[in-house]
């Protein structure tokens, strides 16, 4: 491969580059902000359909809420008796969750009761309830949050203000690292019981019923009989959820759009400036080249070799500041887009992965075009007679 | 060995060429003699290949090149003929060195060898020091040197050049006769296309053609 490339040819092509370098500069600029813009964009929408969809794969099969007025309220866990009552029902589990404004820190924590005696559909608490025993006043945070509370002094304990406006005082039992699929990195976990008194409910209150099915084809039949015994449930099937997430990607399709329409614009001024043919230097180069033995295949290939070094450097590195951008400086202002403000209050977290598909789509929208448009106008002038071109 | 038959180049209705016919012997030294349109510059055409004509044959060592295809006669020219232009038609953000190995470039040839020819031609030429300079920051007489050792540097069997003295001093252009002079001894087939009287009274010249409305009209 490397034999059968023209040092000499690569060489030429690199010094014409060079030789129009303010105007190459410019492209090569442009060209790399245009990659990375896009580029940006599909990673973040990417990242967090797939990570979305993780998070929802650790999720019950049907959750059951309870709705008053509208507005999701509790339920006492009594219901969770009811509930296992239903054909088909394999679990159900009273859950006790929430969110919790640290406002000195601006920062959202989940905060997500456990008991020792429930079998978790969640498998990060299920590992949780298996690995620590949790005292009644402690709690196990996750690194992200421990990491909040450290920055505003709290290393051993955390005084969370009650739903009554008093103070209590948990200890940190122990700080766990996040498997790959959660997304919402501060997490607290801590006792149901514990739970219950900072939100302010009742020892009896839950927040939602977790409940698995036996075969999953029958989900939404169970989910019609819950509907039909509990009248004033909401009932969120995991189907639901994924429906949601199309929902939220087609409300922003339209950003997406005027994304492409000014890249793809902005590209095409760059195309368009570049089919409009060689300047008549340029021209007078290819007439000589041609006098002196240059064959058409060999000027085609110098210019198919300036396109290439071009366009594929700059497509390789707007990539490469796309993932900086969007994994390392996890997409700032982009990222507001696409999420609202309470999820960016909890640290949503973006995973290295690079979707290769996206690669390839991208590959494809730019370099070859790129590389055309340098070639076709100097093939035009190279098939004609050297004479010609050079008068 | 270069023999032009009966050539008619037309452009739309007009000639020109009309009916020329013209023999070069190998090691001969030719000037083609005329004012600007009468047609020399596109005998030189036709002689490198550049052009065909629209009627007639121009053979050069038993090919008929004025039937090659373009890929063909490209590489015709890459080793068969050296130009020599009139404007030099280098490069000028390159360096003299660029330049002059341009014509080897296709044939992507080891780097010991390029820099053989290369330090052949522009020994020769007496440039070896200005290899790296950059051909804008030449003068006038150090360009032309560059643009002779690009035509020379592929070893070719025929020089074509046209109008070379169109640009220089009287100086310089004495000094190009002279090299003309060393291209001669060296036995290549040379064929020059001028208007410059300088060139007709050489005693190493072996003929004048002159050339006038489309048609030559005496060979002397």
């Amino acid at each position: 491969m490397i034999s059968s490339i023209n040092f000499y040819l690569l060489g030429y092509a690199l010094k014409a580059i060079y030789r129009e370098r303010a105007k190459n500069i410019f492209i090569f600029i442009v060209f790399i902000l245009l990659v990375a813009l896009l580029a940006s964009t599909l990673f973040l929408s990417s990242a967090m359909k797939r990570e979305y969809m993780q998070v929802i794969n650790t999720y019950p099969d049907i959750v059951l809420l309870h709705q008053r007025a509208m507005q999701n309220s509790t339920y006492d866990a009594t219901v969770v008796d009811e509930v296992l009552t239903i054909p088909g029902v394999s679990n159900a589990v009273g859950r006790v969750h929430g969110k919790y404004y640290f406002a000195k820190a601006d920062r959202v924590f989940t905060i997500l009761g456990i008991d020792a005696f429930e079998n978790y559909a969640n498998p990060l608490l299920q590992k949780l309830g298996e690995k620590y025993n949790l005292k009644e006043d402690s709690m196990l945070i996750s690194s992200s949050a421990a990491e909040i509370l450290k920055r505003n002094y709290y290393r051993e304990y955390f005084n969370f203000i009650k739903e009554d406006g008093s103070r209590k005082k948990v200890m940190i039992e122990a700080v766990f690292q996040l498997p790959k699929d959660i997304t919402n990195a501060n997490i607290i976990v801590m006792s149901n019981d514990l739970a219950r008194e900072i939100f302010g409910y009742t020892p009896s209150e839950i927040t939602d019923v977790a409940i698995m099915v036996k075969n999953k084809e029958e989900t939404a039949l169970i989910a019609r009989k819950l509907q039909e015994q509990f009248i004033n449930a909401k009932i969120i099937l995991k189907e639901d959820l994924l429906r949601r997430y199309e929902t939220i990607y087609n409300f922003r399709s339209g950003f997406f759009l005027s994304v492409f329409i000014i890249t793809f614009f902005t590209f095409f001024i760059i195309l368009y400036d570049k089919l409009s043919g060689p300047n008549s230097a340029q021209k007078r180069e290819i007439g000589v080249l041609k006098a002196i033995g240059w064959r058409v295949e060999d000027i085609l290939k110098a210019k198919l070799y300036e396109g290439l070094a071009l366009s594929l450097s700059a497509y390789l590195l707007g990539v490469v500041v796309a993932v900086i951008y969007v994994f390392f400086l996890k997409a700032p202002y982009l990222k507001n887009i696409f999420l609202n403000n309470y999820t960016l209050l909890s640290d949503y977290r973006l995973e290295l992965h690079l979707d290769m598909a996206t690669l390839v789509l991208l590959f494809f929208v730019s370099v070859p075009l790129y590389v055309a448009a340098t070639i076709i106008p100097s093939w035009r002038v190279a098939t004609l007679d050297a004479d010609e071109v050079m008068r | 060995m270069i023999e032009l038959k009966n050539v008619v180049k037309k452009y739309g209705e007009s000639f020109a060429l009309d009916s020329v016919s013209l023999k070069l012997k190998e090691g001969e030294l030719v000037v083609l003699k005329g004012v600007s349109g009468s047609g020399k510059s596109t005998i030189l055409s036709l002689i490198a290949g550049l052009l065909k004509p629209t009627s007639g044959e121009v053979i050069v060592d038993g090919k008929k090149i004025s039937k090659l295809p373009d890929h063909f006669a490209a590489l015709y020219r890459r080793e068969n003929i050296g130009f020599i232009f009139q404007k030099y038609n280098l490069i000028a953000d390159l360096s003299v060195a660029d330049n002059i190995i341009l014509p080897l470039i296709p044939m992507n040839l080891p780097k010991k060898r390029v820099e053989i020819l290369l330090l052949e031609v522009i020994r020769s030429l007496d440039i070896e020091e200005k290899r790296e300079s950059l051909v804008k920051n030449l003068s006038g007489g150090q360009q032309q040197r560059v643009a002779i050792a690009r035509a020379l540097i592929n070893k070719p069997k025929i020089i074509i050049a046209d109008e070379p003295t169109a640009n220089l001093d009287a100086r310089l252009s004495l000094e190009f006769i002279e090299l003309l002079r060393v291209m001669k001894d060296a036995n290549r087939t040379i064929v020059v296309a001028t208007h410059d009287p300088l060139f007709f009274d050489l005693d190493f010249v072996d003929r004048v053609v002159e050339v006038e409305k489309a048609k030559i009209l005496s060979c002397l």
